[in-house]
């Protein structure tokens, strides 16, 4: 699909990745963590990063800020693209300067992602006091208000994150995550760390927010569950690739690849008993020792002798659907 | 031989905290018949992993009885309880953690056959290690390998090949796949099913992910701070919950299709704290249904339709609609 066409005003584009490498080089190894990954988010709408362990999902979102750890993980090639910027082209003030305004980042874990020694006030306020050059009291006065938003009595600005229980400092991080009211949100699989019924309220937030303040986001999740639940659109990943993408529909009803299959067929229905589930076979792939051709073919039922020479080519199969599997040179119909 | 393997009355289990008594675990009574899974799903601090400690005496009950296959094992003396425990076997959450990462595979799954000597002859040892390892899924190359060589899913069959070496009669799988990938999951779970069925195991099965439970357990009890609030067979556990906070927690699921969603009943709150509860029902301050009754008297685990036990003081009036 041609991405240059961007019609004005309307579907403005807030994030662009094009043919990313990012590999983590190391004196006796080298981990080819993301090799080839194309992601576009539209602006107000979010894209779901679905996959398993080891499937790049991570260091792909930290490129988007380019937070990647260094000196090990080197961006080897490709373009991203905030608003039209290039994220890599940009100093290391410029940077400083979006992160955490124009983009905001909430992890996994509420319990390690906020400061002990800092009152919570203190440290939504911090990046208010930052990116907003206001005095402190304004910084604070700000600051309850955003507690507020996500359903927190201002009055506990002033206590400490020990002393608030794991859905509430999610809260405070989601707080922290949208003060300067970012065009971009990326969230690290921000409801994994809680409980099934915290996880809903948590859920039930970011979206109202979402759609108030008409942000984008990533949602970094494994889950599918929660991509039924808050997103526009689906990219999955695997080793290091987008093999599949497409609008809910087009993956959760007209599913292509293999893989995508395999993930949804592994996983228990609530609503079904079934006496066996059907488990993709074979592990996930060594990052340091890839297979050769579709990084899949060893576990994947519908291989071919081509699949072992040479890496599919992405194919659009619809406006919105595309895949990266060697089933589909010659036919958009599905072969599973 | 009874058909109930293991019974479990009015257990507890208390802390002392600097401010009070935490009541981890505060009055759960439970039949297993042979053979049978029964699944104890809650969310965190609900007490599920304490029981499991607890039946196993890891932790040592406050009080209560637990009659396994005949037997109170709370009066057992430490060499008693020492032989029981062949026939009561544990697998871990985190297969990061739960092993040595000092032992190679063979070392970790023949410990608890030397330290019971079981099989003193050491080829023969080796040859049941071989055969547990088949069992598991675990490929005789890997024999020497260490954990770390390893993916969580082959830890995670280590840990299964090591709950089995005694010939148990019972395990209690403490989240077995919280920790793994669904594609993997799947695998172990599959696994964990077979083996049951070939050796005749039971199971007691804590987890968090209701789907999971769902396919897996013959019986489902659900868990809130301490106290055992609804337990029924899966089916009717799924098809029709009682209690309101099972309809909650089961309502929260994100279920992974677009079509036909179900509505959602959000909670208020969260968890109150289990250190010195009232005696009233623990979920009073979150209920949608709550009446003044609630907050005065505890609701008592009753049979409401056939093996369909519901701890709620509205579940009449909820059930006529």
């Amino acid at each position: 699909m041609n991405m240059e066409m961007k019609k004005p005003n309307e579907q403005q584009t807030t994030l662009e990745i094009k043919n990313l490498v990012i590999h983590y080089i190391s004196d006796d190894e080298v981990v080819k963590a993301v090799n080839g990954v194309n992601i576009e988010i539209k602006a107000g709408k979010t894209l779901g990063l679905v996959g398993e362990t080891g499937a790049g999902k991570t260091t792909t979102a930290l490129s988007i800020l380019n937070l990647v750890p260094e000196p090990q993980g080197k961006i080897l090639s490709g373009e991203i693209l905030l608003e039209g910027r290039s994220v890599l082209a940009m100093s290391e003030l410029e940077l400083e300067a979006i992160r955490g305004d124009k983009v905001a980042m909430i992890f996994q874990d509420p319990m390690t992602s906020l400061n002990p020694v800092h009152t919570v006030g203190d440290q939504i306020a911090e990046s208010i006091e930052i990116h907003r050059k206001v005095s402190k009291q304004e910084a604070l006065k700000q600051a309850k208000e955003m507690l507020e938003l996500v359903g927190i009595p201002s009055e506990r600005s002033n206590e400490y994150p020990f002393q608030f229980s794991g859905g509430m400092k999610q809260r405070v991080v989601i707080a922290i995550a949208l003060t300067c009211n970012p065009n971009l949100l990326i969230a690290d699989e921000p409801t994994t760390a809680l409980d099934v019924t915290i996880q809903a309220q948590v859920l039930k937030l970011i979206n109202e927010l979402r759609q108030k303040y008409h942000m984008s986001m990533l949602m970094i999740t494994h889950d599918l569950g929660i991509v039924a639940e808050v997103c526009d659109e689906v990219s999955i990943a695997y080793a290091g690739r987008i093999i599949e993408h497409g609008t809910l529909e087009d993956i959760f009803d007209h599913m292509r690849h293999p893989y995508t299959k395999g993930l949804f067929d592994a996983l228990p229905d609530i609503g079904a008993r079934r006496s066996e589930l059907k488990p993709v076979k074979g592990l996930m792939p060594d990052p340091t020792n890839l297979p050769s051709g579709c990084p899949f073919h060893p576990r994947c039922d519908y291989a071919m002798e081509v699949c072992s020479r040479s890496v599919p080519e992405n194919k659009w199969l619809s406006e919105t659907h595309c895949v990266e599997c060697h089933l589909y040179t010659d036919t958009n119909e599905s072969m599973l | 031989m009874s058909d109930v393997l293991l019974e479990v009355k009015d257990l507890k289990k208390y802390y002392k905290v600097p401010k009070g008594m935490l009541h981890a675990v505060d009055g759960v009574s439970f039949k297993l018949e042979r053979g049978k899974t029964l699944g104890i799903v809650g969310e965190s601090g609900c007490g599920k992993t304490t029981i499991g400690r607890a039946i196993l005496r890891l932790v040592e009950p406050t009080s209560g009885s637990v009659i396994f296959d005949g037997v109170d094992i709370l009066k057992l003396n430490k060499q008693e309880m020492r032989h029981m425990r062949r026939n009561m076997q544990l697998i871990f959450q985190d297969p990061f953690s739960s092993l040595n990462p000092r032992k190679t595979i063979t070392q970790t799954i023949e410990e608890p056959l030397i330290l019971s000597d079981m099989i003193p002859d050491p080829d023969q040892r080796f040859m049941r290690v071989m055969e547990l390892m088949d069992t598991v899924g675990l490929a005789e190359r890997l024999v020497n390998t260490y954990p770390h060589e390893l993916d969580g899913g082959r830890r995670q069959r280590i840990g299964i090949a090591r709950a089995l070496a005694m010939n148990p009669k019972f395990i209690i799988c403490d989240e077995p796949v919280s920790a793994l990938d669904v594609s993997i999951q799947a695998q172990i779970l599959n696994l964990m099913k077979k083996i049951q069925r070939e050796m005749g195991l039971t199971y007691i099965f804590i987890t968090h992910n209701l789907a999971v439970v769902n396919h897996f357990s013959d019986d489902v009890a659900v868990m809130y701070l301490g106290r055992m609030v609804e337990k029924a067979p899966s089916e009717a556990l799924f098809a029709n919950p009682m209690h309101p906070y099972t309809q909650a927690l089961l309502s929260a699921i994100p279920v992974p299709r677009i079509h036909n969603r179900p509505e959602r009943l959000l909670l208020r709150g969260e968890i109150t704290s289990p250190i010195n509860p009232e005696p009233v029902c623990r979920f009073v301050n979150r209920c949608n249904y709550a009446i003044p009754m609630c907050s005065k008297e505890e609701p008592r685990l009753m049979e409401i339709e056939p093996s369909h036990f519901v701890a709620c003081h509205r579940v009449g009036d909820l059930q006529k609609g």
